[in-house]
């Protein structure tokens, strides 16, 4: 018994890893979306961290606490130079924006090879434990959650309804925005370099569009509404693939696909949704 | 001299089959609100499809061509039927909901159609047989202009002309303007959204089909992967040119073929789509509706 456990284990651990660096991702785009922004723009943070710290990482002794937290706090300048930019474009403009900003972070990472090693990218050396990895999501999720009963989730989410009624309540919604694009950058940030480090190796294709439709699916998938849905969606999207391996290799993407378009026909709010489950417990 | 017209010929010819996509994934965004991800498969599978009408049914080009076009409508109307259509059930309202669970599906169906473009064609790079398409080269002073640029220039004009006219001039045109306004206005109007809809989704998959079969040939390449290269410039070429505006995405679409190609040969061209993408950013930053975008308001 205990070997076939080894055995899940040694098979599944590395994805059980990658969700929960996904789950970063996710709750980056979250922190967004929870403020009504539709943003690709964490792809963008977790660059800005992920590089900084493999820098720090092959380049400096600095302890292992420092390099996370220089890597979120590079996600938070990147969030703060873009919200800059680009708070007062409309919704629709701030999505587009932002996935244009995706493809331009790629070209120059690939043209400044000095920082970020440009097409052969950097390999790491040691890898991360899951301890750390578990550690830093459970303060994450504190964090969310200690978010969402505060204040600021009130108004963010009045925010999110509708921006025009929020600012008759007092709330200003630029201000609710730029916090949740500084929250936002600091969990992009550790993302970023959390997935280095889970990768061994960062390259201009560590942060591209595949991560951006992995968090944002992740998001949806899990649910938009409440702070754990993107830590269950990273996980459903991540296993995804493994499990369809497992079960149907040669249609692994096809299957992937139709397991998505399943999840968003029939459950479009997401996995976790707390007006269901406030309805349910209503009913009773 | 000859060397910059000749440059100029082979960006405006690139950029014709940036600004055909464009019109596509543009016509969708405008109509339907939705950021769609798939878009760029349907252009590979239009290519694929009509190289094997050749290859296989030994169909002469332009019908191989017509073939590939109505696969990528058809493959545009199951997409949109069977991933988006039941996500408009959320109703007015509830606009980024439903934005947001198209992008999903959109993804979806994007993974579904690559990875089975990617069966197809047995995860090769293929090409057009060699003779199959009009190879003339014609001469112009001292300028040569193979058949396939011109006829990718003739594409961008007929189909960007005609779409224009189709949007400006045609009921059929304000009835598409009306559902991506408002579709519970529209309908109310007397439109039939679903038919609009259905119908939008075709023409936008054909067009981006054209592009696809066209730029298979100019690179020789029709692979899976043939697609989402023409969805990054012509998604930059529609923001450039403002989502709604069919002349604006025409002639940014050349503009960003100009400029990748200028920019490989006088400067660099690691960075050319750097220069690309600066433009798409600084067009984001001070022109966000567009080359020729008028101002915009919002209702409360």
């Amino acid at each position: 018994m205990s070997d076939l456990l080894e055995d899940l284990w040694a098979a599944y651990a590395s994805t059980l890893g990658f969700a929960m660096v996904n789950a970063f991702f996710a709750l980056a785009t979250y922190a967004t979306l929870s403020a009504g922004i539709l943003s690709f723009a964490a792809v963008t943070y977790g660059a800005a961290g992920g590089f900084l710290g493999a820098q720090l990482l092959l380049n400096t002794t600095l302890p292992l606490p420092l390099i996370f937290l220089a890597s979120a706090l590079a996600g938070l300048v990147m969030a703060m130079i873009v919200a800059a930019l680009f708070l007062r474009l409309e919704s629709h403009w701030m999505a587009l924006s932002s996935l244009a900003l995706v493809l331009i972070t790629r070209v120059v990472v690939l043209n400044t090879p000095g920082l970020t090693g440009g097409v052969n990218g950097l390999s790491l050396p040691a890898p991360l434990s899951m301890i750390w990895l578990v550690a830093l999501l459970a303060l994450a999720v504190f964090g969310f959650w200690l978010l969402d009963r505060s204040w600021y989730g009130i108004a963010a989410k009045s925010v999110r309804e509708d921006p025009s009624v929020a600012a008759c309540l007092g709330i200003d919604p630029r201000r609710i925005q730029l916090i949740a694009m500084a929250v936002s950058g600091l969990a992009g940030g550790l993302g970023g370099v959390l997935m280095a480090m889970m990768l061994q190796f960062v390259s201009p294709d560590t942060f591209f569009i595949h991560v951006a439709f992995t968090m944002i699916a992740g998001v949806v998938l899990g649910g938009s509404h409440h702070w754990f849905g993107p830590v269950l969606g990273a996980a459903v999207f991540t296993a995804l693939p493994t499990v369809m391996q497992a079960v149907v290799p040669d249609l692994q993407d096809i299957a992937n696909g139709a397991a998505l378009l399943l999840i968003m026909i029939f459950l479009p709010r997401g996995l976790l949704d707390p007006r269901a489950i406030r309805l349910r417990r209503a009913a009773k | 001299m000859d060397l910059f017209l000749a440059q100029l010929l082979n960006g405006c010819a690139l950029g014709a089959l940036y600004g055909l996509f464009g019109i596509g994934f543009g016509l969708v965004f405008a109509t339907m609100g939705i950021l769609n991800a798939a878009q760029g498969a349907y252009a590979s599978w239009a290519a694929i499809i009509a190289m094997y009408a050749i290859e296989l049914a030994g169909l002469p080009f332009p019908l191989a061509a017509l073939a590939g076009i109505a696969a990528g409508g058809a493959v545009a109307v199951l997409v949109d039927q069977l991933g988006f259509e039941p996500l408009r059930r959320f109703g007015p309202g509830n606009h980024q909901a439903a934005m947001l669970g198209a992008l999903i599906t959109s993804i979806a169906f994007w993974i579904m159609l690559d990875s089975a473009a990617g069966l197809m064609t047995g995860q090769q790079s293929l090409a057009f047989p060699p003779g199959s398409y009009p190879a003339t080269v014609f001469q112009i002073g001292p300028l040569l202009l193979p058949a396939m640029q011109a006829v990718s220039l003739l594409a961008l004009a007929v189909v960007g002309g005609g779409m224009h006219w189709l949007n400006t001039r045609t009921r059929f045109g304000a009835a598409m303007r009306a559902v991506g306004w408002d579709p519970v206005a529209a309908a109310l109007g007397g439109v039939n959204s679903r038919v609009i809809v259905v119908a939008t989704a075709g023409l936008a998959g054909g067009i981006s089909g054209l592009a696809g079969i066209l730029a298979g040939i100019s690179t020789a390449n029709i692979s899976a992967g043939l697609g989402q290269g023409l969805m990054l410039k012509g998604f930059a070429a529609v923001v450039v040119g403002g989502y709604d505006d069919i002349r604006g995405t025409a002639i940014a679409g050349l503009l960003l073929g100009v400029l990748e190609v200028f920019c490989a040969q006088y400067l660099s061209s690691s960075w050319r789509d750097a220069f690309a993408y600066a433009l798409l950013l600084g067009f984001l930053m001070l022109r966000p509706r567009g080359l020729f975008g008028g101002g915009g308001f919002t209702r409360a």
